[in-house]
């Protein structure tokens, strides 16, 4: 009794760690998470619907050629129309993904993807063959990329060039040793199949997201 | 020179024997299985027998069963830029 009341009164002391009621939280969340490349590729990239008051506007539409030349020449880019209506988007937008403080990462390794941001650690599924401890591994296949307002989406990949993400290989880390026993019907013999798994731990070190100059 | 890159796309449960031996005769033993033959009328004709069975792509050049692997598996997407030494 005497608890609950003394909490409730250090919970009305600090009301900062508290989030405000539901009525009081900002209505323009969903507006900001909206990604930038849900233009419809019917839509003329130069209407941008997606777009609201919050965002500012690209300072100044910046070389759309030097930008779109790289997204164009993706390699597994299949619809070129695709491909053509997201490179000026692109363009426009990029400078504003790169402006913005954090960035997110979906990399592909052996084509199963992580969704990662600069300080997280990964324990890959498998153990890396020929790595050690202490390498650094360059990253260059990515479905994802973006920050809190903005996405480039991958048509099915970001172009390696648009981004600079590195890891740096931990460790190793084993899972408890499983025991399965089998066994066979109408016989008494049973066989204990033993398995330890190795997995390896990366770090990603760092994530950049490179411009037209870079 | 080229080649017929061949597909068995259906099963061969439950036909004649003919067509069963057509597809051995090429060498498709189970759906999926991808083998290749160079463009001659033989081929051409064994393939007519079985056309709704594969799928057919003329292509440059044969490729071996560790090259059709490296096709169907995903890149490894990273390589070591840095390594400590070893």
């Amino acid at each position: 009794m005497s608890r609950s009341l003394l909490r409730s009164v250090l919970e009305l002391r600090t009301p900062m760690t508290r989030l405000p009621p539901s009525f009081l939280l900002p209505i323009r969340s969903r507006a900001l998470t909206t990604t930038t490349q849900h233009v419809d590729p019917s839509i003329p990239p130069t209407n941008t619907p997606t777009q609201t008051s919050i965002p500012p506007r690209a300072p100044s539409p910046p070389t759309p050629n030097t930008l779109s030349r790289p997204q164009h020449q993706t390699p597994p880019a299949p619809p070129s129309a695709a491909a053509a209506a997201t490179a000026p988007s692109t363009a426009q937008f990029l400078p504003l993904l790169r402006a913005q403080p954090n960035h997110y990462i979906t990399i592909l390794i052996h084509g199963r993807p992580y969704l990662v941001t600069e300080g997280d650690q990964i324990r890959l599924p498998f153990l890396m063959h020929g790595v050690l401890p202490g390498d650094v591994l360059r990253l260059t296949r990515a479905s994802v990329l973006g920050s809190r307002d903005y996405t480039l989406r991958g048509a099915p990949l970001v172009d390696e060039r648009l981004f600079e993400c590195r890891a740096t290989v931990t460790g190793v880390e084993s899972e408890p040793l499983r025991v399965k026993v089998k066994t066979k019907r109408r016989n008494r013999r049973s066989q204990r199949v033993a398995s330890k798994h190795r997995y390896t731990i990366l770090r990603v070190s760092e994530l950049k997201v490179l411009g037209p100059a870079a | 020179m080229s080649f017929f890159r061949i597909q068995l796309q259906r099963s061969a449960i439950g036909l004649p024997k003919r067509t069963r031996g057509v597809l051995m005769a090429l060498g498709l033993r189970k759906r999926s299985q991808t083998v290749f033959h160079p463009v001659e009328a033989q081929f051409a004709g064994m393939i007519l027998k079985v056309k709704e069975l594969v799928s057919v792509q003329e292509v440059d050049r044969a490729l071996d069963s560790k090259e059709l692997r490296a096709e169907r598996s995903p890149e490894p997407g990273f390589f070591i830029e840095k390594a400590v030494p070893r």
